[in-house]
């Protein structure tokens, strides 16, 4: 069967979505003036749905952004994503991944120009929760001290992920998420032109994100291409304070009690 | 995985009842265990590989079967089943082991300017053989995917095709026998679309109208009937499923457990309820009304 077997199909697809001309969807509608008035009321219902169903998504995985831009200006954002970016998955929750580059590219947001990437790290702590989980394997960890010569790296917890800002993006979210740091704090540290590197994972069923380091950013960046921890070491220690190194011992501890680590495996 | 039942099953024999359990009610329902006969939800709330939302029914697997009730299939869909979409939904079945799968008889995919594109809603299918031969294909290939049966549910559509030459009866008819599916009835859809006929002069009674769209179904395909509220806006009727049941929705839904309730197989009742969630309670009472006209319409068929 060919789509343009069915072109009421087409045709209502493209005008619910705004997308093109809507009149082609008219020959395809009931005579009579009393069905025509209802069928064009029907059309503005599926589209009124439509923007309702992208605030409340967008809301659900932005809700940092939601509460900078204010609900009136959010759900004008959603409206615009929605006719620029309508979803391509019968899954909202996989829908707005765009939004970022969207928000970067608007000109009307450019006097706030961390807002895309605090869009990008709540992506990814929207992803983050529905990760799926890594159970804590604490035998595992004797592979690191077995000596054996075969590389090991670790087993990242879920939702573990990585975004690097010339912005204040973690005190931007956590002080709109948890209240640490302050609104306030966190405002200084945008006006000081603060950049920051954020470690995003879920602890327990909590998304999270930290401040992380950039040796610990870069650790965590080489773990997550698959990179042996010797290696991934390596790089971090580079990063490190100078003549300090890379505390790998302290951290291990922490990664592994806030569930960012779950375990030692053999490289693959 | 084995399901702890609880005490006692309300419903008559062969019956069954269960409300749409949303967010709201996540934790009352795992905490107080009302006495229900399973819980529907939205599958692709559940589509994560991981995370609270998945572990929460997986929670409730433990206590109440599950109905998988699907939004995004687009099963009338000329451009066919995403694979994608249909690969989580098959992973869910394996996790959940559902009762009931289900989804609508619907289209929402398509090519837009080059892009293959999902509209995010029900959007209605014209009645005519091209028509019904997709969302025959479609239904089959989900079936066979899921190896099981599935149930496909009438819609509530506020725009119709001028190129429909079937009646919707008969058209799922058709789809029950070609397929071998369930249908789903969602009784308060052909109410909302009955109310709509009278806007736009195609009827003048929208309950005598109900009526007899469920006498022109095929009893035996009839598995599962829906209950809900809707919304008149003066100029159209939204089914927005955010209000009690009104008293022609459940008048109509007597006459189908008239129908429908007697024959061999089990027939499942959903009150449904996804905007402007109330307290569970009454979803509850909702639930114990399509209760009361269950026992009474056992007591007809005996």
């Amino acid at each position: 069967m060919k789509r343009d077997d069915f072109p009421e199909q087409q045709a209502l697809l493209q005008a619910v979505l705004g997308a093109g001309d809507a009149s082609a969807l008219l020959q395809w509608l009931p005579q009579g003036q009393a069905a025509r008035r209802l069928s064009e009321r029907g059309l503005l219902a599926y589209r009124a749905n439509g923007h309702a169903l992208a605030e409340r998504a967008l809301a659900a995985a932005y809700p940092v952004l939601f509460q900078f831009m204010g609900e009136e200006n959010f759900a004008m954002l959603a409206r615009h994503f929605w006719s620029a970016h309508p979803p391509s998955l019968g899954d909202m929750a996989c829908w707005g991944e765009e939004l970022a580059g969207f928000i970067d590219a608007a000109p009307q947001l450019a006097d706030e120009p961390c807002l895309g990437d605090v869009a990008r790290l709540e992506w990814l702590m929207h992803a983050a929760a529905t990760a799926a989980d890594a159970e804590i394997d604490l035998a595992s960890f004797a592979l690191l001290a077995s000596g054996d010569e075969a590389p090991v790296t670790l087993a990242l917890g879920a939702g573990v992920a990585l975004l690097a800002s010339a912005h204040p993006v973690v005190s931007i979210v956590n002080a709109h998420l948890v209240g640490q740091p302050s609104l306030q704090e966190a405002g200084q540290r945008l006006a000081a032109g603060c950049a920051e590197h954020a470690l995003i994972w879920r602890q327990g069923f909590k998304p999270c994100v930290r401040l992380s380091s950039a040796a610990e950013h870069k650790l965590i960046e080489a773990l997550l291409a698959g990179q042996a921890l010797a290696e991934a070491l390596d790089l971090a220690d580079s990063l490190s304070d100078k003549g300090t190194g890379f505390d790998f011992n302290t951290w291990l501890a922490e990664a592994v009690q806030t569930g960012l680590v779950c375990g030692a495996r053999p490289c693959q | 995985m084995e399901t702890k039942r609880f005490a006692p099953m309300a419903s008559p024999a062969g019956l069954s009842t269960g409300i749409g359990w949303r967010h709201p009610h996540y934790a009352h329902v795992l905490e107080s265990r009302p006495a229900l006969d399973f819980l529907e939800v939205h599958s692709e709330n559940f589509f994560g590989q991981g995370g609270a939302a998945l572990a929460v029914l997986q929670q409730a697997r433990q206590t109440y079967p599950i109905s998988l009730h699907g939004v995004g299939l687009a099963l009338g869909s000329v451009a066919g089943v995403d694979p994608w979409h249909l690969d989580q939904l098959s992973q869910l079945v394996e996790r959940i082991e559902p009762v009931r799968v289900s989804d609508h008889a619907s289209f929402a995919r398509g090519q837009v300017n080059g892009l293959d594109l999902h509209a995010a809603d029900l959007l209605p299918v014209a009645f005519h053989r091209r028509s019904l031969d997709v969302l025959c294909a479609n239904v089959q290939q989900v079936q066979d995917r899921l190896k099981r049966v599935l149930l496909v549910e009438n819609l509530s559509a506020y725009v119709s095709f001028n190129n429909s030459d079937m009646d919707e009866t008969d058209f799922l008819g058709e789809l029950a026998s070609r397929t071998g599916c369930g249908l789903l009835v969602d009784v308060n859809n052909i109410y909302v679309n009955a109310l709509n006929a009278r806007m736009a002069g195609s009827t003048a009674d929208p309950v005598r109208a109900c009526l007899e769209w469920l006498e022109r179904l095929p009893p035996h395909a009839v598995a599962e009937l829906h209950v809900a509220g809707h919304k008149d806006c003066g100029d159209i009727v939204i089914d927005d499923h955010g209000s009690r049941v009104c008293e022609q929705v459940w008048q109509i839904y007597q006459h189908a457990l008239t129908l429908f309730g007697g024959v061999p197989q089990s027939l499942a009742t959903l009150v449904e309820w996804d905007t402007d969630i109330p307290p569970l309670q009454v979803l509850l009472d909702e639930a114990a009304r399509a209760r009361a006209f269950q026992a009474h319409a056992e007591e007809v068929h005996a």
